[in-house]
């Protein structure tokens, strides 16, 4: 009951969190920007080749979601991070704590309102991502779930890896860690061109970062039908796993801290 | 009876990281809390107060030293539900109602918010709110969020209330108030353990002191007994002849009253002189130790020279 009413109250109040609603406002923006591109590709292209529409409509929605998703693993660590600064900023913390509430209780509690804004946030995704495929004249052929369920453990990462920086750090130089890590992910990703970065540095940081590459569920998006093939159950529980590790070792890691900390109205 | 709250010889200091720097907040304090007692924390600015009372509800940790509540340590679930804690200058979430603030207290407590209507409502009529209760915190006057800490402080019916600078921020009538309801709770028999800074409200509740400054414990004891300790003691008499006054209480207060005459000495030296004055034929009418009040109490003890350095 404890825990739930904290992540209830974290969700309503990253709801009503400026700098959140302005995250979203810029999402927004970016969507329709593309849903004015997709209405003038249908209209050039018309009706008749599907398949051709198909081709060229999932990239772009692809592309698009592929921005919008990676937005939100920003929004994730932000409102991890600001989850529970604010609370520390305003000394409602101490309030909250004084109550017979456990630290890592408390922390959860915050890690789930986070996670219950994602879900609402993937929801969104998920509606926009079909949305735009109908105005595109496409169909996207990827289970549902893999859209829904892909984005929500990396969100996990990123909600958790907030939550852990800032037990030790402010909030804006734990946001800025996790773009700058996220940003370095990307780089160092198998599979990408080489860089100047030598090897040993390359291969540790692909494996201390998280990997957004592996969670990403636009990957899934740009298959057409004509190269359409199932992934097998393997290859989606051994990335579920991993997210679902690397999650929980950040969350057990903040929990730590945040356990021996001294706790004061900063 | 086992102590309520129990400090053996708690000392907190601070270090800067990277830093040899080091600021002991409390040096070596103990003291004790028995139940159903009002117990007034009193000291200065930086005295280290709300570190104390941070330590007693586990936010901070003793450098050395141990801290009990309710015979387990700071923290302790079990502790933590018969507490009821008001911080300084305490905040809320904004965008939340007064009953909405209290149900969610009481599901951090453990307890299901269903059919507490009737005492959330009662709570906030005791705090003088009921009638804003669709008023969201984030518009409240800082006497209002005062007055709905307090409430929440007190809505699990707790066995040991901490508060820290209660009244701050209310208003004379809404200090009176606060007085009545702590004086009310203290009937009950509930513990208080108060931070305050407007002496004259404690004294009228508190039943033990402890004054702390620069990190140490100054004085303590019951209140009655340090206001009364090295006072003085005032002796009505009639009939004084002037070399009397001229000779035996030589050195003493000594103003003319509607009785006769008044005079003022030293609680040690009451004896003596009543015995002189009954010698030189006089008559003693009364004799009535003077109070010093709990403000002349703590100016005498935090401005001591060497008191706590």
């Amino acid at each position: 009951m404890r825990i739930r009413a904290i992540a209830l109250n974290t969700f309503s109040a990253l709801l009503r969190n400026k700098i959140i609603i302005l995250f979203c406002a810029g999402c927004v923006c970016v969507l329709l920007l593309t849903m004015a591109g997709l209405l003038t590709m249908r209209k050039a292209r018309g009706a008749q080749n599907a398949e051709a529409m198909q081709m060229a409509v999932l990239p772009l929605i692809g592309f698009t979601m592929g921005f919008v998703s990676g937005f939100g693993s920003l929004l994730a660590a932000w409102s991890g991070a600001d989850a529970v600064a604010s609370e520390m900023r305003s000394g409602t913390v101490l309030a909250v704590l004084a109550r017979p509430v456990r630290r890592w209780e408390f922390l959860l509690g915050k890690f789930l309102g986070v996670q219950m804004m994602m879900f609402v946030f993937v929801l969104l995704m998920l509606g926009l991502n079909y949305l735009l495929a109908w105005i595109g004249g496409a169909s996207i052929e990827t289970a549902p779930w893999v859209l829904v369920v892909y984005p929500m453990v990396r969100y996990m990462i990123y909600g958790a890896l907030g939550i852990l920086l800032v037990t030790v750090m402010h909030p804006i130089l734990a946001f800025c860690i996790v773009l700058v890590g996220m940003i370095t992910a990307g780089i160092v990703a198998p599979g990408n061109p080489e860089t100047y970065v030598p090897d040993w540095l390359r291969n540790g940081l692909f494996y201390i970062l998280p990997s957004s590459s592996l969670l990403s569920e636009t990957r899934f998006l740009t298959i057409t039908r004509a190269t359409l093939r199932a992934a097998l159950w393997t290859d989606h529980a051994t990335a579920l796993a991993y997210g679902l590790d690397y999650a929980l070792v950040c969350f057990l890691l903040a929990a730590w801290i945040f356990h021996s900390r001294s706790l004061s109205r900063d | 009876m086992a102590a309520v709250i129990e400090f053996q010889h708690v000392t907190k200091i601070y270090k800067r990281i990277f830093s040899e720097e080091k600021l002991a907040a409390l040096a070596d304090v103990s003291f004790e809390m028995a139940p159903g007692q009002v117990c007034a924390f009193l000291g200065p600015n930086g005295a280290g107060k709300t570190t104390s009372i941070s330590m007693l509800m586990g936010f901070f940790f003793p450098t050395s030293g141990q801290i009990r509540v309710f015979g387990k340590p700071p923290g302790d679930l079990l502790a933590k539900e018969q507490i009821g804690f008001l911080p300084e200058n305490f905040a809320f979430h904004k965008f939340l109602t007064a009953p909405k603030l209290l149900r969610f207290h009481l599901q951090l407590a453990g307890r299901s918010p269903a059919g507490a209507g009737n005492l959330i409502a009662d709570l906030l009529g005791k705090v003088k709110l009921n009638g804003y209760e669709n008023l969201k915190i984030g518009k409240y006057s800082r006497g209002m969020v005062q007055r709905i800490g307090i409430a929440q402080a007190l809505l699990c019916d707790p066995k040991l209330i901490v508060l820290d600078e209660p009244t701050s921020g209310l208003d004379p009538a809404g200090r009176r108030e606060v007085l009545q309801l702590l004086a009310q709770l203290k009937a009950e028999g509930k513990s208080i353990f108060l931070s305050s800074h407007i002496l004259p409200e404690v004294e009228q509740i508190a039943d033990h002191v402890i004054i702390i400054n620069r990190g140490k414990m100054v004085r303590s004891g019951r209140l009655q007994d340090l206001l009364a300790s090295g006072g003085q003691v005032e002796i009505v008499a009639d009939r004084v002849p002037p070399e009397v006054a001229q000779s035996t209480l030589r050195g003493v207060t000594v103003e003319p009253a509607p009785e006769g005459v008044r005079v003022l000495v030293e609680a040690a030296r009451k004896r003596e002189t009543v015995e002189a004055l009954w010698a030189a034929g006089c008559d003693v009418i009364a004799m009535t130790p003077q109070r010093s009040t709990l403000e002349e109490l703590f100016l005498k003890e935090v401005d001591r020279p060497g008191g706590a350095q």
